[in-house]
């Protein structure tokens, strides 16, 4: 275009290269710099992402639809062509429901006598909101779904998120129609959790496979394959007791957990809100961010010699506190 | 004959239309699927569609387009800020800059030089999101990842190159 264009393409043309070049380079500073804000201010993105997940989500809730009913048909004919067996495998089941069903009627009659005889005052009550999921954010680089349900429903940031099987994950970021829910094999999620029968403690850390991570397991801790695993309830995330997993392997550096939930059949959730505060609040994150100590009392930080020893006789009130201390110590 | 305003707008809706198609690939990645293999790695849709129109019509998805398009995925995905919107920014500068050499040439030179883009692509992603999150990600559901997104190349292609014909003929 430049060598049959006038005098002004001639000068323009250079100019116009320059320009792209420069905003080219304006446009990866910016990217590096998005970066350095995304480390830093957490609660700034947060609002970003919450909102970007509204915008999105009418589209993806229609679109959704379409893809569900697809699946839905997929799943059919699996079903048909495996009628016999899932039958099969059902009526074993059913048998061994039924065994647990008695049980589970005995110890709740005996659990209501006990609880009348101990004055066991009940949790609070759980509030329950249940919507679908509209996108999953499949990747190699996160784990997370989009629910269709916000701080409209009831929804807050930290709240647990169950399916039939077990804990899911939680609320991140919580729009004003949808959020985005961490699944506990995200490499960010770290749930506080209890082995089931040996009542070891210990930390399910995602690391972005489908099988996440038992980690600050004591050296003592018994583990074995099939060991299922429970929210431990500790730090007030989490309510206790809601089954997560089974340990699939044990070896000698890592402890791997097969979650409940099977991630391509995840539906429908439910999001639990059981009135906890949870680790997760802003206004603890806040506070944790800012450590300053603003001194309002006035005094030196110095604490004088003797203070918070009791003295055995009541010091005169315009006696200085230090004098009391020797005789104290004296004393024996 | 002077163009009149609906004119002049259908000429910027189809301009228009480039950033859009990402945007909407974009979408169709966050589906959810019922195929286990695709829950843990995705073809990276949006990243082929740069490519395509980098290459086609760099002067309808331009470097800015890209930048922000990137920005949108990692707000929606989750990802760290800003590495999507440096990768796609990257991918569309390089392609553009050697989009001539795929001119008159068959689709399969395009797949090739595709499959090659992709590498750093995929590279420089997962070395900065493992760099913010402080972990190396997995590079197995990277690898996986990688192979859906050049081996489906072909079907996306086709449907934009639809859709360019259709539509970006005379813009």
């Amino acid at each position: 275009m430049a060598q049959h264009g006038g005098p002004q393409q001639r000068i323009f043309s250079p100019l116009r290269t320059a320009l792209h070049r420069f905003a080219f380079i304006l446009l990866i500073f910016t990217a590096f710099g998005l970066m350095l804000l995304g480390k830093a201010d957490t609660v700034l993105i947060e609002r970003i992402r919450a909102a970007s997940a509204d915008l999105v989500s009418p589209v993806m809730n229609v679109i959704s639809r379409p893809a569900a009913s697809i699946n839905e048909l997929t799943d059919k004919i699996y079903n048909l062509a495996h009628l016999y067996e899932e039958n099969e495998r059902l009526r074993r089941e059913n048998q061994q429901l039924l065994a647990w069903q008695q049980a589970a009627r005995n110890l709740s009659h005996e659990n209501v006598r006990l609880r009348e005889l101990a004055r066991y005052t009940n949790p609070p009550a759980l509030h329950l909101v249940t919507s679908r999921v509209i996108a999953d954010m499949g990747g190699a680089y996160a784990h997370s779904v989009m629910i269709s349900a916000g701080s409209r429903d009831g929804v807050a940031k930290g709240q647990a998120v169950i399916s039939d099987e077990g804990l899911v994950g939680r609320v991140a970021e919580a729009g004003y129609q949808a959020s985005r829910v961490l699944l506990i094999t995200d490499i960010n999620s770290r749930v506080p959790v209890i082995v089931e029968n040996s009542r070891d403690r210990a930390f399910l850390s995602g690391d972005n496979t489908n099988r996440p991570l038992l980690t600050f397991l004591t050296a003592d801790a018994a583990v074995a394959p099939g060991d299922r695993i429970l929210t431990s309830g500790h730090g007030g995330a989490f309510p206790p007791g809601i089954p997560i997993g089974v340990v699939s392997s044990v070896s000698e550096n890592a402890v791997r957990v097969a979650p409940l939930f099977r991630r391509h059949q995840l539906e429908y959730l439910r999001v639990a809100d059981y009135g906890l505060q949870g680790i997760l609040s802003e206004k603890r994150i806040r506070e944790s961010q800012s450590p300053v100590n603003h001194n309002d009392t006035q005094l030196s930080p110095d604490i004088p010699m003797g203070v918070g020893v009791v003295p055995e006789n009541p010091a005169p009130e315009n006696a200085p506190a230090t004098s009391n201390a020797p005789s104290n110590g004296a004393n024996p | 004959m002077k163009p009149g305003v609906w004119h002049r707008l259908d000429v910027v809706a189809r301009g228009l239309f480039p950033a859009f198609s990402v945007f909407v690939l974009l979408l169709i990645n966050l589906l959810p699927v019922s195929v286990p293999l695709l829950a843990t790695a995705s073809p990276a849709l949006a990243l082929m569609a740069v490519f395509y129109w980098s290459v086609n019509r760099p002067d309808l998805l331009t470097a800015v387009a890209a930048f922000l398009l990137g920005l949108l995925q990692d707000l929606l995905m989750g990802l760290p800020l800003g590495v999507s919107s440096l990768v796609l920014l990257l991918v569309q500068t390089g392609s553009a800059s050697q989009g001539r050499f795929f001119h008159n040439k068959p689709f399969s030179v395009m797949w090739w030089g595709f499959a090659l883009v992709a590498i750093p692509a995929f590279l420089v992603q997962w070395l900065l999101s493992s760099a913010l999150i402080e972990a190396f990600l997995p590079i197995k559901a990277t690898i996986i990842s990688y192979v859906l997104t050049a081996a489906l190349f072909p079907i996306v292609a086709w449907a934009l190159a639809r859709a360019q014909n259709s539509l970006l003929r005379y813009v």
